[in-house]
């Protein structure tokens, strides 16, 4: 007697195991999940440094500020402020705002005052596509204070906003 | 001699030869690849092959010898008589109780084996060489990965006398901080590197330096173990982050000073 | 009662059954309130609903909900999901299915041209027929392209509207384009296969050649969409510095700069010539496993042997494209690495380095199926013992050029072994797992592939060309240097005064002399085997099928391998939808295991096999006997039927 398999069931039996033989391949490497960067959490046990901290990365990431717009404390050319030492220019720009009051217009309101010399194209800060936050909003005032001052921000700080 | 281990070579070698004095058949040609080189990948190496590795090569090994015993009708049947005889034929009565016994022992002989071998961490696919962010900062500066290029690696060709300079500070700087872990020779060897795991990397291998662009370097030099992305877990490196103990110059120095001393070029922006 | 009914019959039970069985299940497990019986009544009777304050909650609920849905503001969804599977994997399974329906449709007219093309030429007719029987097999492929194409428009459009919306805020100039090259792909395509033989050999030629010509610009349209995704801009020296700068096509919120540059991306040009080449291959293997599978199903010799040489060709075709393929595959990754350095290392070092290992396993598996295939032909011809014994030194080469192209970079070690090795990398081995070392390994597999078809293409000849043995040994001699030269570089690469910059450019005159030598030995092995004596018969057919399951198994790896290849490919760009400008915030953002990956390939090459079994199947059909009444009986029942 011999035994023999339907053409249909071989082939079917090869298509599954070629298929199971190349998946177990699949299995046996190094398994690693990547998971992309968790978004900038602020919590609510911060520091004022740890918001600095923040702040830079926000500037850098999604602010969008020093990418595209601002230098700082370069010769470069650039078609909005230098923000080189901003903190300690920030207490006089106006006068009857404290530091913190100008820079937080300056985020929320940015047509409020225009530095002379420059034309007035900046983005509310709170306001989409940059939707920064209120918290994350006193991280950028904080870095921005740091910039030639030391930042006095925290999370209770009031922006006047 | 280049690394293999002769005691097992040799007499692999020995036992081909006689198998081709002999002419023998197929089947124990067959039979002799898939065990010779076994012992091969197994044994005849001084440093010994991964066992993965070892692996890989064992089932393409055995594939290769599937696709040539039924390679053609002839083949094949010189390759499944002995075995058809061995099986049939009343005078290998002996010799095939003596497989039917062997071959469930060495079953169980390898699973003992399998049970008794000493645990161990399991070896992890760690990343070498993870991808580098698009953006480095150091020091308040930001760096596009994909252009930067070291500084004063242009003085090589301009000003012979400035690269010397900066190579001698380069030089000074590895020997003050570097060589503790990756060693006299660069080789990965330092005096403290038999503590570390994973283990220092070794600048002599042609597959570290040539293969990395110096901005990549930089990057590893400048933010170090902490600044690892999740594929370069599960275990920490233990290199520190030098940015906080030396100036973007001196690191830039050190990093001139590696490729210089093993003779590499860094590899080229944007090459092919 | 015939079987027949019995079957429906039971068939017909068993859906009541199951459908009732449901129902009552329904019933039983619900835990909703339902009335007693006797207060039914009493409501029938009264006509009127008591109001009890279980009611009173229904109205209020129901109240309250609509109320709530009247005030919801409409919100533009940016993401929706699908249950159990999820969106990514929803999405990846049409795209891939699309594409491998895609890629044969594509790929069958280039080669179904190509042989009808002979056909004309030579005047043979058995050429006119086997493209023929090509192309019967596109018409049904080009409706399963057509409808998993809108299937995953549909799909995207449901769960990535906003970056569908992007796209298309990138694209829409190209779509109108595309529609109209649809349009004109179903003419050519139909004309072409329905009018086999209804036009002059010419006219049919042009058909086929457009055919050819809309199919491949399709195929660039929509491999802009997604080069783009990779790479969204072009590289261009801007400040003179003679290193390219990266122009982005859009703008830093994505907005479109200039659609020139975000069609002819820096990754295009690379994408289109590895899938034009890829697809070919990939055809050639499905043609080839649809003449195995007819092979298998055939009844006498004459079909054997026409579905034999089928196969031939279709696996011939498969191979002589896939040869180039890794040069194509080297060059679309030089170009990703020089696009970013970032991707670059994630492909080739980074989390995905492993899937090119797996990756060396397929090639390596196909490689050494296609020459296994060469070697069982042997057996169609006479007198070929002779070349049997240069079997065993190719499969030897084959053998080490898949050793060393599976040797990974860096192995998995246990802790011991790392501290045997004294570092990631052994020894011997390190050297192996370099570019430079798989170069030369690739370009040997290649040259002992070719060596298989010139020993086929001997069996069963004895040329009758005066100077015979010189031509032949001049061949050797030339197959010898290639393959010294190939090796010398790549043992050159690695001494002490070679930088690895040019360690790397090496891989050029490697891949040069390779292609010298085979266009060299061709142009000597044609005349040499012109009217050359025939010592054996070639006898179509006479095949064991233990070949066609090898024919079957290599369109399994070629598909399998274009799964994986298309996932690193689309995951390559990680957590982006748009590399560098477009960030994916779904909850799939995250890159899956390699397991995961390739059991979704798996799964996605299982249907695509179901498919395409579909296919062949229905193709299959044309070659059938017309139906006809199966006894004088039930003629007569037809007979009163129409009467009646």
């Amino acid at each position: 007697m011999k035994l023999s398999v339907p053409m249909p069931v071989k082939m079917v039996l090869l298509v599954l195991g070629t298929t199971a033989f190349y998946m177990y391949l699949g299995q046996i490497v190094p398994q690693k999940e990547e998971h992309p960067p968790p978004p900038v959490l602020i919590s609510d046990d911060m520091t004022t440094e740890d918001l600095v901290e923040i702040g830079r990365e926000l500037a850098e990431g999604k602010g969008q500020c020093l990418a595209a717009c601002h230098n700082i404390g370069s010769s470069g050319p650039s078609r909005y402020p230098d923000l080189g030492g901003i903190g300690e220019r920030a207490a006089t720009t106006i006068e009857g705002l404290s530091d913190i009051e100008y820079l937080a217009q300056s985020l929320y309101e940015p047509s409020a005052y225009v530095v002379p010399g420059y034309e007035d194209g900046m983005q509310p800060m709170n306001e989409p596509p940059i939707s920064l936050s209120d918290d994350e909003i006193r991280a950028v005032v904080a870095w921005l204070q740091s910039l030639g001052s030391t930042p006095t921000v925290t999370l209770e700080t009031e922006l006047g906003y | 001699m280049y690394g293999l281990n002769l005691v097992v070579v040799l007499p692999l070698v020995a036992v081909a030869g006689v198998l081709v004095w002999r002419r023998a058949n197929t089947l124990t040609w067959l039979l002799f690849s898939l065990i010779g080189l076994w012992a091969f990948f197994k044994f005849g190496f001084i440093v010994p092959i991964p066992q993965s590795v070892a692996t890989i090569y064992l089932g393409i090994t055995g594939l290769a010898l599937v696709c040539y015993a039924s390679s053609s009708r002839e083949r094949l049947a010189e390759t499944v008589q002995p075995i058809v005889r061995l099986i049939v034929e009343p005078r290998y009565r002996l010799a095939l109780a003596g497989l039917l016994i062997a071959l469930p022992a060495l079953a169980a002989y390898n699973v003992y084996a399998d049970l008794t071998a000493p645990l161990e961490a399991p070896g992890f696919g760690r990343e070498i060489h993870p991808p580098p962010p698009t953006e480095l900062t150091v020091h308040d500066e930001t760096l596009d990965m994909a252009t930067a290029d070291n500084p004063y690696l242009h003085y090589h060709e301009d000003d012979p006398e400035a690269y010397e300079q900066h190579l001698e500070n380069g030089r000074r700087i590895y020997y003050e901080n570097c060589f503790w872990c990756h060693g006299d020779g660069m080789g990965g060897d330092g005096m403290f590197a038999h503590g570390l795991n994973p283990v220092p990397s070794n600048f002599n291998d042609v597959g570290t330096l040539p293969i990395l662009q110096s901005s990549y370097v930089h990057w590893r030099i400048a933010k170090g173990a902490p600044g690892l992305p999740a594929g370069g877990t599960p275990w920490d490196s233990a290199m520190p982050a030098w940015e906080k103990f030396l100036t973007t110059e001196e690191m830039w120095d050190v990093n001139l000073f590696i490729y210089d001393f093993n003779g590499y070029q860094p590899r080229a922006l944007g090459q092919h | 009662m015939s079987r027949n009914k019995i079957l429906f019959g039971i068939g017909v039970l068993a859906f009541v059954s199951v459908i009732v069985t449901v129902r009552l299940g329904g019933f039983l497990v619900d835990n909703e309130y339902r009335q007693p019986e006797r207060q039914v009544a009493v409501e029938e009777a009264t006509g009127e609903a008591e109001a009890t304050p279980r009611q009173q909650g229904i109205a209020d609920e129901q109240a309250a909900d609509e109320a709530e849905a009247r005030a919801r503001p409409y919100v533009e969804a940016e993401y929706r999901a699908v249950p159990f599977v999820g969106s990514r994997v929803t999405v990846w399974v049409l795209a891939q299915l699309h594409l491998l329906f895609a890629a044969f449709v594509l790929a069958v007219p280039i080669f179904a041209f190509i042989i009808e093309f002979i056909g004309y030429v030579t005047g043979e007719k058995r050429y006119d027929r086997l493209a023929y029987e090509f192309t019967k097999l596109l018409s049904v492929s080009f409706s399963m392209t057509a409808t998993f194409g809108a299937f995953l428009t549909f799909a995207l459009i449901i769960l990535y509207p906003k970056f569908t919306n992007y796209l298309m805020h990138i694209f829409s100039p190209t779509f109108l384009p595309y529609v109209l090259l649809f349009f004109l792909e179903a003419l050519f395509l139909y004309s072409y296969y329905y009018g086999w033989g209804k036009f002059g050999p010419k006219m049919h030629l042009f058909l086929g050649f457009m055919l050819n010509v809309v199919g491949t610009a399709i195929m660039f349209i929509a491999n802009a969409w997604l080069t783009f995704m990779m790479s969204p801009g072009k590289r261009e020296d801007v400040d003179g510095d003679g290193i390219p700068d990266f122009v982005s096509a859009v703008s830093e919120s994505g907005a479109l700069l200039s659609l020139r540059d975000a069609f002819f991306n820096f990754t295009w040009m690379p994408i289109n010539i590895h899938r034009i080449i890829a697809n070919v291959a990939f055809g050639g293997s499905i043609a080839a496993a649809y003449a195995a599978f007819r092979y298998l199903q055939a009844r006498n010799d004459e079909d054997r042997a026409h579905f034999d040489w089928m196969g031939y060709v279709g696996n011939f075709v498969a191979i002589i494209a896939f040869l180039p393929l890794p040069f194509a595959g080297y060059y679309l990754a030089a170009e990703i690495y020089a696009f970013s350095q970032t991707l670059g290392v994630q492909m080739m070092g980074g989390t995905f380095s492993w899937l090119f290992v797996l990756q060396a396993a397929l090639i390596g598996n196909l490689f050494l199926g296609a020459n296994y295939y060469l070697w069982l032909g042997m057996g169609r011809i006479e007198g070929t013992a002779h070349f049997h014994r240069f079997i065993k030194w190719l499969l030897i080469a084959i053998a080490l050029c898949f050793a060393v192209w599976a040797t990974p970079r860096y192995a998995i070690a246990s802790v011991s072994e790392i501290a045997a090795m004294g570092g990631s990398s052994h020894p011997q081995l390190s050297y192996l797992g370099q570019m430079s070392a798989k170069n030369t390994a690739v370009n040997i597999l290649i040259l002992s592939t070719y060596m298989s078809f010139l020993l086929y293409r001997r069996t069963g000849k004895t040329s009758i060309h005066p100077q015979r043995q010189l031509l032949a040994r001049t061949q050797v001699i030339i197959f010898a240097a290639a393959a010294a030269l190939v090796i010398f570089f790549g043992v050159f690469g690695y001494h002490q005064s070679v930088d690895a910059a040019t360690r790397i450019r090496f891989a050029i005159p490697q891949v040069y002399s390779v292609l010298a030598a085979m266009v060299a030995i061709t142009v000597i092995d044609l005349p040499l085997y012109r009217n050359a004596r025939q010592t054996g018969e070639t006898q179509w057919g006479r095949m064991p099928a233990v070949s066609q399951y090898a024919l079957i198994f290599i369109a399994l790896s070629f598909t399998w391998l274009m799964g994986l290849m298309g996932y690193v490919r689309s995951g390559l760009r990680q957590e982006w939808h748009v590399y560098g400008v477009v960030l994916d915030t779904s909850p799939d953002a995250y890159t899956p295991t390699l397991g995961f990956a390739t059991q979704i390939v798996s799964v996605t090459v299982l249907i695509f096999f179901g498919l395409i079994g579909v296919v062949f199947w229905l193709s299959s059909l044309s070659g059938k006997k017309a139906w006809e009444p199966k006894s004088a009986v039930e003629a007569d029942r037809l007979g009163e039927g129409h009467a009646a």
